[in-house]
């Protein structure tokens, strides 16, 4: 039996066979002729191999077409057509391509690192050469990891297909079944977001893709819905996470707190003459402002003593209950897990 | 590893189109261009010049020049019609496109007029060959930080200058100190200057909402830039002590985004972490903030401690607000 060849090589025969063939290649002639195709196997393997062939070759961009020759009863042809699968013209400088290389990092340990790669590897085949020339050194995106939910909820959103999938919501813990028309994946503040159509609810929702559990199901066809012309994924989901824009003002222990300082609009210090009697001796006033209440409350109520919340009430309540919790904390060790453990 | 068969096929034949446009390349710009090690190349072109059209002749195959290529230098004479290149699938042009979007809006800014060129105008070349699939995803950095500060961290950059920088630790301690800068690592949640601090005689990640002050100086950067590696979390190590903790079902943001070792899931949808703990001012932090959802925490007096913490917080709010002193807190306890 000769040395079987690699799926790559076999591939690769496959198109150049079907890109070169007058007209079209049968199956028969597939399987006896293309290097890499056993002529001596079964026909259910090689219908296996071919059909997933075919898979794979999609999958990169190159459609095999199925052709059809009247003359030859309804034994069915295949070939490649070249302005099927070919980038429409382009140059890319090695400037343009020392970007991509950057944009492609971007997806480092993620689900779409591999359709990144893939993208500039073909990207490359119309690059100049490559120079010393590095256009973007000295910058280093990154994105959080998004988790095995972000590839079929992006193929859904681009083929504007039903998704359902079992989320646990933050606020109740309720976790349940929900059916969503995707319209937008969003990477912000640390979190990768859904935002689309709840079918069950009739309206717009938010959907954290961690809190998605499971794996996400499709169901019926492409263009099931039509994303509406005036949604606003993006407005969506900054309203979900934040409210009106306010000040806090906040009195904060001499050289603590840095991370406050740095966003504060003003300050004034114990030496500065101020006309307010609220103002703790020994600290200073800052005034910082916020959008979520619960944000800057958890923020500011880790500093403890060294930041007191003068107003407004809201964040100053806010943060005494979240103290309040804290004091009723008692020494209570987990019960050791099952397996057991000694310490 | 071996490699996936899609990501080998998509190279060989991005090999024959740049082949049929470059002729004369050596391998090793070969290798540089498609980012793999030439012994690869040469296995590629291996491969190559043994496929072609059924039947497999000599004038079957893809074909490359013998002289040329014993000399490391590859001249392709037949490309068996594979000269065009694959267009991108919607899932490739959407990753490219959305993290180039994501750079301009976060970073545009700290580029120069010609990167910042290059950048807006590889942009328009994807989406001119990909048009509007690039929609369906949208990465918003977070660049953060003092507006004044950030400024000057782009100029130090730009201009390959040392950088004078007032700097706040987690454990809230304020530092001054000379760092030779690298790169911004930009993220979705905070953005880092990954630098070599002369101070600490190291490389240091400073994020970029902790500087409180920072200047640009006349002194070139003396140290090269370090190893690129992913800084956007935490990195746990063996010296870190760990903590225990036990959940409630809603605190599950903890579980998602800190470097937890281990991950229980309880029955009643508590969950129980094994945590790394950074510092201890970070742990009393972050107690604070799930206090409301601890059951149990290992090793117990923390939460006592915590507890503690909290009181004393609480007689700041209690006191009469104009009976002025606040006593000093003895120290952490």
């Amino acid at each position: 039996m000769p040395a079987q060849i690699p799926p790559a090589e076999r591939l690769l025969n496959l198109v150049i066979a079907l890109v070169n063939t007058t007209g079209r290649m049968t199956k028969e002639q597939i399987r006896t002729s293309v290097a890499g195709y056993d002529p001596s196997g079964s026909t259910e393997a090689f219908e296996r191999m071919f059909e997933r062939d075919k898979d794979t070759l999609r999958e990169l961009g190159v459609p095999v077409l199925t052709v059809t020759d009247q003359t030859h009863g309804d034994d069915q042809g295949y070939r490649i057509d070249p302005d099927a699968y070919a980038l429409p013209p382009m140059e890319l400088t090695s400037a343009q391509l020392g970007v991509l290389a950057l944009a492609a990092e971007f997806w480092h340990d993620q689900s779409l690192q591999a359709d990144a790669a893939r993208a500039l590897t073909k990207l490359r085949a119309v690059g100049a050469t490559p120079t010393a020339t590095d256009a973007v050194a000295a910058l280093a995106p990154r994105v959080h990891p998004a988790g095995p939910a972000l590839v079929p909820l992006l193929d859904a959103a681009q083929d504007r297909r039903v998704v359902s999938f079992t989320y646990r919501a933050a606020s109740t813990g309720e976790v349940r079944r929900r059916t969503v028309e995707p319209w937008r994946l969003i990477a912000s503040r640390g979190g990768w977001y859904l935002v689309g159509r709840d079918r069950d609810r009739a309206a717009p929702r938010v959907f954290r893709l961690s809190r998605i559990t499971g794996s996400v199901t499709t169901s019926g066809g492409p263009d099931a819905f039509t994303v509406p012309p005036d949604a606003d994924p993006n407005a969506l989901l900054l309203s979900s996470q934040t409210t009106q824009g306010r000040v806090a003002r906040l009195a904060v222990a001499t050289d603590r707190a840095g991370a406050l300082r740095a966003r504060a609009t003003s300050v004034v210090g114990e030496s500065t003459p101020d006309a307010r009697t609220d103002v703790p001796a020994g600290m200073d006033v800052l005034e910082v402002s916020y959008t979520v209440t619960g944000d800057l409350a958890e923020e500011v109520f880790g500093y403890a003593d060294a930041v007191v919340v003068l107003g407004p009430p809201a964040l100053r309540e806010d943060v005494v209950r979240r103290l309040r919790v804290a004091a009723a904390l008692v020494d209570l060790a987990p019960t050791p897990p099952a397996g057991g453990s000694d310490g | 590893m071996a490699e996936r068969t899609p990501e080998r096929l998509t190279r060989l034949l991005g090999m024959v189109a740049y082949l049929d446009r470059h002729q004369g390349v050596t391998v090793e710009q070969m290798a540089g261009h498609f980012g793999v090690p030439p012994a690869q190349i040469l296995r590629d072109v291996d491969t190559l010049w043994m496929s072609g059209t059924p039947g497999y002749w000599p004038h079957d195959l893809i074909d490359f020049d013998s002289a040329s290529l014993e000399h490391g230098v590859l001249r392709l004479t037949e490309s068996r019609g594979m000269s065009r290149a694959l267009r991108l699938g919607a899932r490739e042009a959407v990753s490219l496109v959305a993290a180039l979007r994501a750079l301009r809006e976060s970073v545009g800014e700290a580029l120069d007029a010609e990167q910042r060129a290059v950048l807006t105008s590889t942009l328009d070349a994807l989406v001119s060959v990909t048009g509007e699939a690039a929609g369906t995803v949208d990465v918003q950095l977070s660049v953060g930080g003092v507006p004044e500060a950030v400024a000057q961290v782009r100029t130090a950059l730009v201009g390959r200058r040392r950088l004078r920088l007032r700097y706040v630790d987690a454990a809230d301690t304020v530092s001054e100190r000379e760092v030779d800068p690298w790169q911004l690592v930009t993220g979705d949640e905070r953005s880092y200057l990954q630098a070599w601090c002369h101070e600490a005689r190291g490389e240091r990640l400073f994020r970029l909402d902790r500087i409180l002050e920072a200047r640009a100086l006349q002194e070139p950067v003396t140290r090269a830039a370090g190893s690129r590696r992913d800084t956007t979390v935490f990195q746990p190590e063996a010296e870190h002590e760990r903590v225990v903790l036990e959940l409630d079902g809603r605190a599950r943001w903890v579980a998602e985004q800190l470097p937890v070792d281990e991950l229980t899931e309880l029955a009643d949808g508590g969950f129980r972490i094994v945590l790394p703990v950074a510092s201890p001012a970070w742990l009393q932090h972050l107690l604070l903030r799930v206090a409301g959802y601890v059951r149990a925490v290992e090793p117990a007096a923390l939460a006592g401690q915590v507890a503690a913490v909290a009181r004393r917080a609480l007689a700041a709010y209690d006191e009469d607000p104009s009976g002025g002193s606040t006593s000093a807190p003895d120290g952490p306890g």
